[in-house]
């Protein structure tokens, strides 16, 4: 699955999850936090429906994830 | 008042359940009562009420080898684990008082409250040793047990049983101290729910064990009515788990119920595993939408009002499908009354006070022993309760974690970049989030361009953010360049 495949899905997930988000202005660079509004709890959310619709498991890291490309990184090197 | 709750439940149950003051006679009680029904399980082991009460008694023999002074203070840094569990009511249950804390501290914070609460022991979850580390009390694992039996103490009702943390009515971070008495009535009210109560019930222990909606009215609920909890070291993991678990019954904030709804949505109500009938969401506004939603799933859906310093549980709505912006009517035992517009309470929920804290303990009292809740609220015909607005300055995330905007901004008041900075609720994409608007100290900016302070901006608020629980972000930040509005002492002026 390509890094643009896995950004897609995201964008599919995002528009269940945060309904008021403008998908176009959502882009690999965008931050989690500040840019999309992603708080501890719509987190659980989207990580959720990413393994769901991934087939994948999110572990535990070290720092958490800043941008929409890191969520992508990492889900295509967990599928992989 | 008290008939609309006594009516929830049926008569012969609500005979069983009898208004246990202490939590030491509170876990004998519960031996007796439920022995062989299941009490707690991790999806591993099972245990009934009489292992798990006897599992409560092997640790309350170690905590009394510690030696400690009755009613020393005691905390727990773990997950929603069997260990935390065991230990909330062992600790209780030998006489001790307990702080459970935020498993999302940092560092600093822990090593901070062993210090302000005086917290002469602290059992660690083994994984948390390092954020633990330097706190100045003696530190055991969680999972410490002994081969001895100890029995229960012999407390007095009003001796202090735990301390919770709490934005408070007043705003600024403190510890609330519940008494046995007030404690075991929050337990006690938890009881009231819709239909039949008494071992039907699969729980799980979602919410942190730190917070009284979690503790009382979630773990604390479920044991009065001889159910099975499950423990919760891993709310991802827990959630993903709910189609094996098959929950009967969820005691969220609204935040979860908008993941849960969000998991419906995308992969059908099987999600929720199928057995969910009722759901009750508390410690945050819960709006009327989450109502609609799970109702058209088939749940039925209540919610309530309730503050630490009340013992969680103040009022409740079972009535939510007609009167879906109320929160309900008052719990029984206690009294209320509407002054100048904000909700006074009395009752044997009330806490005792804010630790070491007689003024703030003082401001939250009226003289004649009234909890002034810094809630403005009305009465409609029927004495249902609603909630008009807040005379406290705090901010009530969907979460359900309460937020003083001024403790979020004292770090900020630490930079010489920062002339004032403002901690404020505000929207992100249609989320309810925490945010704060910066005056730069522009003579430290001399020859920068607006980019760089902002940049600059950024960047402390990042760092600051790296340092508080995941839950209190700083999450929307506005560099501003005209000055705030301020007070007649030059303040500024929040609203």
């Amino acid at each position: 699955m390509t890094k643009e495949e896995v950004f897609e899905g995201l964008k599919e997930i995002f528009a269940t999850i945060k309904p008021k988000l403008d998908l176009d202005k959502v882009t690999m660079d965008s931050k989690l936090v500040m840019d999309l509004g992603v708080d501890s709890l719509s987190m659980l959310l989207l990580s959720l429906a990413a393994e769901q619709k991934f087939g994948m498991q999110f572990q535990p890291t070290a720092k958490p994830f800043e941008t929409v490309g890191e969520v992508c990184d990492y889900i295509v090197s967990a599928v992989a | 008042m008290s008939k609309y709750f006594y009516d929830l439940l049926p008569a012969d149950e609500l005979a069983r359940l009898p208004y246990i003051p202490t939590v030491p006679e509170f876990v004998e009680w519960l031996e007796a009562t439920y022995a062989d029904m299941p009490a707690m399980t991790d999806l591993t082991s099972t245990w009934t009420y009489r292992e798990f009460c006897e599992r409560i008694a092997h640790r309350r023999a170690f905590i009394e080898s510690l030696g400690l002074p009755k009613g020393a203070n005691i905390g727990v840094f773990d997950r929603n684990s069997a260990d935390a569990i065991e230990l909330f009511l062992a600790i209780t249950s030998a006489g001790y008082t307990v702080l459970m804390l935020p498993s999302s501290l940092p560092n600093p914070a822990v090593v901070g409250c062993c210090a302000r609460f005086d917290l002469q022991a602290l059992f660690v979850r083994d994984e948390f040793k390092d954020i633990a580390q330097g706190a100045p009390t003696r530190i055991c694992s969680s999972s410490s047990t002994s081969e001895a039996v100890a029995p229960v103490a012999k407390v007095d009702k009003e001796a202090p049983a735990a301390i919770f943390f709490t934005g408070g009515t007043t705003g600024a971070p403190k510890g609330a101290v519940l008494s046995h008495r007030a404690l075991m009535r929050g337990c006690y009210n938890s009881i009231f729910k819709p239909g039949k109560v008494i071992g039907v019930h699969r729980y799980i222990a979602l919410l942190p064990l730190s917070h009284v909606f979690g503790l009382i009215a979630g773990t604390m609920g479920c044991f009065y009515t001889g159910n099975l909890i499950h423990t919760c070291e891993d709310m991802k993991a827990t959630i993903g788990k709910l189609p094996v678990i098959k929950p009967t019954i969820l005691i969220i904030v609204p935040g979860i119920c908008d993941i849960l709804a969000g998991l419906c949505k995308m992969y059908g109500p099987q999600f929720l595993g199928g057995a969910l009938r009722l759901i009750i969401a508390g410690a945050a506004n819960v709006p009327p939408r989450l109502v609609d939603i799970f109702t058209k799933l088939g749940v039925e859906f209540t919610f309530g009002y309730g503050l630490t310093e009340g013992a969680n549980l103040t009022s409740a709505n079972a009535n939510a499908l007609e009167k879906p912006t109320s929160i309900g009517k008052i719990y029984p035992g206690q009294e209320a009354r509407i002054v100048d517009g904000e909700l006074w309470i009395k009752g044997d929920n009330l806490f005792s006070g804010y630790y070491k804290d007689p003024v703030n303990t003082a401001a939250a009292f009226s003289e004649d022993g009234w909890l002034k809740t810094g809630d403005l609220v009305r009465f409609d015909d029927e004495g249902f309760l609603y909630i008009t607005g807040r005379i406290k300055n705090l901010i009530i995330l969907p979460n359900g974690e309460n937020v003083s905007p001024e403790s979020l901004e004292e770090p900020f008041y630490a930079d010489p970049c920062v002339r004032d900075a403002m901690v404020k609720e505000d929207e992100l994409n249609g989320d309810k989030v925490i945010a704060i608007e910066i005056l730069p100290q522009m003579p430290a900016f001399e020859g920068k361009s607006w980019d760089e302070v902002v940049a600059y901006m950024e960047k402390l608020v990042n760092r600051i953010n790296a340092g508080l629980p995941s839950t209190h972000r700083i999450m929307k930040v506005t560099v501003r360049q005209e000055d705030f509005k301020r007070t007649g002492s030059m303040k500024v002026a929040r609203n």
